[in-house]
């Protein structure tokens, strides 16, 4: 018996949610203009909007998040859920509660969140981003209406193994050292590492999905079907190529140096980056400059 | 046949394959959207300020737009969906009225620049920005990605 306790409680310890207590939240007034703008970085309307006719909300369809999209992956398919104000959503969440799905991707009832919600990259964020953040989302529209469940395969249908997967990959600290601090890198690391998430997609994967750290950013094979996502490290030809003063003008413009359009799935990145200020862009275009070149 | 009628023969058989590799419309409108990028690195590097503005560029810019985009809905017949590395997305055939609008939208912008005939940056920037939007929400739908 006693044997057949300390095997469960070994079996349900990485079910526990993620490892330390949260630290408490800072003293913070959270901002709902500068929470729009994380919105936008975040890009949270590409994935939780509800689709319009099976396609990609656009305009002010952006801000109707009741979720709904079907995410394809190797494990099943996803199902992107309400993160909409209405008790479907998040309505009525603390804002621990908020922080703690952002960050640890654990719901208010405990539960792991799957890391296809890029938690792992926003626990890199500044948690004031995502207090401010709430206070957007809190002014949109209440949208009802629950998704249906994620369809994955054995053994991904079993949440249970994301305590594990949390262990190995969610850490708060950065990707990238720089020596000294030079604000506008750290600002464009904090852009890019954290809400920006762009590792999610630049990065490829360990086996059970974690990011391959070591090639940061040097391409990978394009989850929505054929061809790759870019190397976006010096080493890539458009970081390569391109001048910082470049690279900030195609994301806010969606033009490359020879005034070709912004293509693929990153058109949607690109028309939420364009709200960003422009030093923002600068810092993530010297940020792309300087991190370690991988071919 | 001595050696210069199969010269001729010869040259006319290669004239002949190059005028029809010519009028194939997937090469026709390659080469064309060719032009609207010379086009668009002038009008765009005076929009970015990478080179100054100069009203007689501009103009001449905007007429080689105009030209190609009234020529341009004519060159997606069908049998030229795909081959010879066309970037054309099936959209234009599933959804050609669509496609024409996004053309129209194009054609639109264009002819509001040209008219406005502006003579400096400040008044020419809400114009061009107009119609270079033109081009990403055509391509957007209408241009498969080559990523």
């Amino acid at each position: 018996m006693r044997r057949t306790l300390v095997a469960l409680a070994v079996l349900l310890a990485p079910t526990v949610p993620a490892a330390p207590a949260r630290a408490p939240l800072p003293d913070h007034v959270p901002d709902p203009a500068a929470g729009e703008l994380a919105f936008w970085l975040g890009g949270c309307a590409s994935c939780h909007a509800t689709p319009v006719d099976g396609k990609r909300a656009r305009g002010e369809d952006k801000l109707l998040l009741g979720g709904g999209m079907d995410l394809p992956s190797p494990y099943g398919t996803f199902v992107v859920p309400n993160i909409s104000p209405h008790e479907d959503g998040i309505g009525g969440w603390s804002m621990p509660e908020f922080v703690d799905a952002m960050q640890r991707g654990v719901a208010p009832d405990g539960r792991h969140y799957y890391p296809s919600f890029p938690y792992a990259s926003y626990v890199k964020a500044d948690v004031k981003d995502i207090m401010d953040l709430k206070a957007y989302l809190d002014t949109l529209p209440a949208v009802p209406g629950r998704s249906a469940d994620h369809s994955l395969r054995f053994p991904w249908s079993v949440r249970r193994g994301i305590g594990m997967w949390k262990r190995r990959n969610l850490d708060a600290s950065p990707v990238i050292e720089f020596d000294g601090q030079d604000p506008l890198l750290e600002r464009g690391r904090a852009l890019v590492e954290g809400l920006g998430h762009c590792g999610e997609c630049h990065t490829p994967r360990r086996r059970f999905g974690g990011l391959e750290t070591d090639r940061w950013l040097a391409w990978a094979p394009n989850p929505e079907g054929e061809g790759r996502i870019p190397n976006i490290t010096p080493a890539g030809k458009n970081v390569r190529d391109w001048s910082a003063a470049d690279i900030a003008y195609y994301l806010g413009s969606g033009f490359t140096p020879d005034f070709d359009t912004v293509g693929g799935s990153m058109v949607a990145v690109q028309e939420n980056l364009a709200r960003l200020p422009a030093d923002d862009l600068q810092a993530i275009a010297a940020y792309l400059k300087a991190v370690p070149a991988v071919e | 046949m001595g050696f210069r009628k199969v010269l001729v023969a010869v040259s006319a058989a290669a004239i002949a394959t190059l005028a029809v590799a010519d009028d194939d419309p997937r090469h026709v409108r390659h080469e064309l959207m060719e032009d609207v990028g010379d086009a668009a690195r002038v009008l765009g590097g005076m929009l970015k300020g990478e080179r100054p503005y100069d009203a007689e560029a501009a103009m001449a810019s905007l007429k080689t737009w105009e030209d190609v985009s009234m020529r341009f809905g004519d060159l997606f017949p069908e049998g030229s969906e795909s081959g010879e590395g066309t970037e054309a997305a099936p959209a234009i055939w599933e959804d050609r009225g669509g496609f024409n609008a996004a053309l129209g939208d194009w054609q639109d912008a264009i002819a509001a620049a040209v008219a406005a005939d502006a003579a400096t940056l400040d008044e020419a920037k809400p114009l061009l920005g107009a119609a270079f939007q033109t081009c990403k929400g055509c391509h957007d739908t209408y241009r498969i990605a080559d990523e």
